[in-house]
């Protein structure tokens, strides 16, 4: 065992132990000094009577023990130290305030970006990877007008909502910044489309993991990433959901802690908003606009700039195919029908529609983009 | 005691003459075949003893060698049965050897002594030239097809020797009824709403533009394919030559007329092997799928099922309209001209308006991967399809019938033909400008979609042709493409959204 690495390095390795759970890791480091807790793990040390009990599993045991002789301990700090990342102890000071009460704290948190973030108010932006349109910039929208009344904005960094929270956070006038919170380590950009998002978010707002670098993203992982959103959050908002979304973890993990919830409405017939639409009936607040966060999180919102729609607004026919597409997504066919149009005529429409970026269209079928005509 | 009876083999869809010698001598008893016979053909020795004896005609206890001339050529199928027997028959002296000059001998020989059809008889008829073929009563129609002058027919090998010998005349040939048993393709007015995926059916049709249709299950994608035949004029003279030759060389029965005149619908399930596909396997290489499709429609249901080995054997044929299979021991150019059709979902759940889709991102992007590449860029059309809606199920009566549409395809396949010498689908890239003018509003459309990364530089030239051909069906072939014919091209070329991210343009 060397001496000459510090407590972190050995709760860094830890981390990176196969079944090594939070409840687990949690277990050794609430009662061992991190460096103890490793002999322990590897078999070099006796555990405490107390905590034997959560380390009978002899598999478990058999594959901590190979993975002790490895060069993992050396390893996993040198990447660390090489990315830069803060690694936070529970009992260090800086260990965030928000975590330390947590019913399931974690037991080390990595960290990259602006620790001081979390101390200003926040509010989580949580939906569907597979989101549609109109959701998508739901979510960008919110994210920048939040960040723009200075409100940091919480989320995944998944695809979908998460990613458009976070861009909208980022596109901001004002102080408000983004806090992503990932199931994978930092070093796995995941997914693959969101790196440039990724070093964004690590340089301008806070990037926080449980994981220690080159954990890969396993399912497993995003429950329990899913709980730290929720922890770190004032208010949780989901954008889209659908009946059985993985973002209804976080919504549950927000009730858990009396976090309050709220939800963005969308069309009965949208199924990617029937889980938000469900959570409405079962008392979710409603967003429709920023202001609804805004007063929920009791702040003062007049001071939230305007925003002025710069796309010329649509007249005659395209303005009849617009409000048809509205209203849910359409194909071409259904527009002409919708609209007593020709066929060729309502091509002509979406055609200067989708120019001026009224409307776009995916796999043939035509959806309204940005905020509705008032 | 030797003689020599003209006969023919098949090699994809070409026949080859071949002359069947036979040598009768003394020795020890026995019969051989020389020549590079195949199994098939090795076997027609036993089938060849037991017609002639069974036919009530003597086996000579002699020694006899078949040679089947050219003897380099490899030689497949029991079609050179009754050559064999009438080589025989001739050498041992049971018929003159003069009546068998001006013949060309086809077909299999039962145990019975009955004649068989075989595969390929027209091709091999074609070989013929000015000799006279002599073909089971069951082929009579294909040879009939191709056969410039009066064809002889017989359900027994006995009926032959016997009018050879001046016993009895010549059967009678068979006077079929004319029956029109061409298939019936079902009409498009059964088809409700979907007035875009009729549109493409149509553009398709005039321009010779390959169609991918995407949409979920149950939306009408294959009801609309099978409507495609419909559309599209009779197979010109030499056309239907081609397509009769391949047919009957694959084996596949033709209709009463003998010759091919409607274009065939081809309809390979996702399991179909590479060969049966593309043709080839037995050593006469016989045509696949997209050769029986030759001047017709291929149909690909579930195009992305499809093994990715047999979708890139695709490539070849839609660039140059043949199939060139190759052997160890033989090659063959196939015809395979085909218009392509294609039915995707667009996801692995089937998908349906933005939002409805249970499917994550990988599963979606490995699905659409498959189709994605070379193949998807062949495809000027892509179409969405999707269910149809409750108006359009009720709508009374349905839509425009096939003869409608049809006529329109005819007047603008013939004013491109007139006056561009081919299909819109053809025209080179660097042509487009001489006979596709845009109009200035047109053009400073495209511009918009191209600096948009809403177009690829290979999807703009197919754009432009489809908008020549929706300008052809509208009126004036000679006019400038306009706005409102590109925007209906746009909209007959629906980007598939492979990801959040990722379109294929």
């Amino acid at each position: 065992m060397s001496a000459d690495l510090p407590p972190e390095a050995y709760a860094s390795a830890l981390a990176s132990f196969p079944h090594m759970s939070i409840h687990r890791l949690g277990a050794l480091l609430r009662h061992h000094p991190p460096d103890e807790a490793y002999a322990i793990a590897i078999g070099e040390h006796a555990p405490s009577g107390l905590i034997e009990r959560v380390l009978v599993d002899d598999d478990v045991r058999a594959a901590w023990q190979r993975a002790g002789r490895s060069a993992l301990l050396h390893e996993a700090w040198q990447r660390c130290v090489g990315l830069g990342l803060r690694v936070l102890l529970y009992d260090d000071a800086d260990y965030p305030v928000l975590l330390r009460n947590d019913p399931l704290p974690p037991p080390v948190l990595f960290a990259e970006g602006d620790l001081t973030l979390l101390g200003g108010r926040r509010a989580a932006i949580v939906g569907t990877r597979n989101a549609t349109a109109a959701g998508r910039d739901t979510a960008t929208t919110l994210g920048r007008q939040l960040a723009d009344a200075d409100v940091h904005v919480v989320s995944g960094l998944a695809r979908g909502i998460d990613g458009c929270a976070h861009r909208g956070a980022l596109q901001t006038v004002g102080a408000g910044r983004p806090i992503a919170v990932v199931a994978c380590g930092h070093d796995v950009e995941y997914p693959r489309e969101h790196r440039a998002l990724w070093r964004s978010v690590a340089e301008r707002g806070l990037l926080l993991s449980e994981s220690p670098p080159g954990t890969s993203p396993e399912a497993f992982r995003f429950p329990m990433r899913n709980r730290v959103i929720a922890a770190l959050s004032e208010v949780v908002i989901v954008v889209e959901s659908r009946h059985r979304g993985g973002s209804l973890i976080t919504v549950n993990e927000a009730i858990e802690r009396g976090i309050p919830l709220m939800a963005v409405p969308g069309g009965v017939h949208n199924r990617a908003a029937s889980g938000t639409n469900q959570l409405i009936r079962d008392g979710a607040n409603v967003v429709v606009d920023v202001t609804d966060v805004l007063v929920a999180l009791e702040m003062d919102h007049r001071r939230s700039p305007g925003f002025v729609d710069p796309r010329p607004r649509p007249s005659g026919a395209d303005l009849v195919v617009y409000e048809s597409c509205a209203g849910e997504p359409r194909t071409i066919d259904g527009l002409a029908l919708a609209c007593s149009l020709s066929l060729v005529d309502t091509a002509m429409a979406v055609a200067r529609l989708e120019h001026v970026g009224w409307i776009q269209q995916s796999d043939g079928w035509f959806e309204a983009v940005g905020s509705p005509l008032r | 005691m030797l003689a020599a009876v003209r006969s023919a083999t098949l090699l994809g869809v070409e026949g080859r003459a071949v002359t069947v010698e036979v040598h009768v001598s003394n020795g020890l008893p026995g019969f051989q075949i020389v020549g590079l016979p195949d199994e098939a053909c090795r076997e027609s020795r036993d089938r060849v003893r037991a017609a002639v004896m069974s036919s009530g005609l003597p086996w000579p206890s002699n020694r006899v060698t078949v040679n089947l001339a050219p003897s380099s050529q490899r030689k497949g199928g029991s079609g050179l049965d009754l050559a064999i027997a009438i080589g025989l028959l001739v050498a041992n002296g049971d018929i003159p050897g003069e009546a068998v000059e001006r013949l060309g001998f086809l077909g299999e020989l039962g145990l019975d002594g009955s004649l068989r059809a075989v595969a390929g008889v027209a091709p091999m008829v074609g070989a013929f030239q000015e000799l006279t073929p002599v073909v089971p009563r069951a082929s009579f129609r294909e040879a009939r097809a191709i056969s410039p002058g009066p064809v002889r027919v017989a359900l027994y090998l006995r009926e032959i020797v016997d009018a050879l010998t001046g016993v009895a005349p010549w059967p009678d040939e068979p006077d079929d009824d004319f029956v029109d048993d061409e298939p019936v393709v079902p009409d498009l007015s059964d088809v409700r709403g979907q007035a875009t995926a009729r549109m493409a059916l149509e553009v398709a049709a005039a321009g010779g533009h390959h169609l991918l249709l995407v949409g979920p299950p149950g939306a009408g994608k294959t009801m609309l394919a099978q409507r495609m035949t419909g559309l599209l004029p009779s197979l010109t003279p030499a056309m239907a030559l081609e397509a009769t030759m391949v047919h009957s060389a694959a084996g596949v029965r033709l209709p009463a007329v003998g010759m091919i005149r409607r274009p065939p619908f081809r309809a390979p399930h996702h399991s179909s092997s590479m060969v049966s596909l593309v043709g080839g396997g037995t050593s006469s290489l016989r045509p696949g799928e997209i050769s029986l499709a030759h001047g017709g429609v291929l149909f690909l249901d579930e195009l992305g099922e499809f093994s990715p080995a047999v979708l890139d054997g695709l490539r070849q044929p839609l660039e140059e309209g043949v199939i060139r299979v190759a052997r160890a021991r033989a090659s063959a150019t196939l015809p395979a001209r085909f218009l392509l059709i294609a039915a995707t979902n667009p996801c692995p759940c089937g998908g349906g308006p933005p939002g409805s889709c249970d499917c994550d991102d990988g599963a979606r992007l490995r699905y659409l991967r498959r189709l994605s590449g070379p193949l998807l860029d062949r495809f000027d059309l892509r179409v969405g399809v999707a269910k149809p809606g409750v108006d359009d199920l009720l709508q009374s009566g349905g839509g425009e019938c096939t003869a409608t549409a049809a006529a329109r395809v005819d007047r603008a396949r013939r004013a491109a033909i007139d006056t561009r010498g081919m299909l819109n689908s053809e025209i080179p890239a660097s042509h487009l400008d001489l006979v596709a003018p845009l109009q200035p509003a047109a053009r400073l459309m495209l511009r918009n979609e191209l600096e948009r990364e809403r177009l690829t530089g290979r999807g703009y030239h197919r754009i432009r042709r489809v908008a020549r051909t929706i300008a052809d069906l509208e009126g004036d072939p000679t006019e400038a493409v306009g706005e409102q014919h590109v925007a209906m091209a746009l909209q007959l070329r629906v980007r598939l959204r492979v990801s959040m991210r990722e379109q294929v343009a």
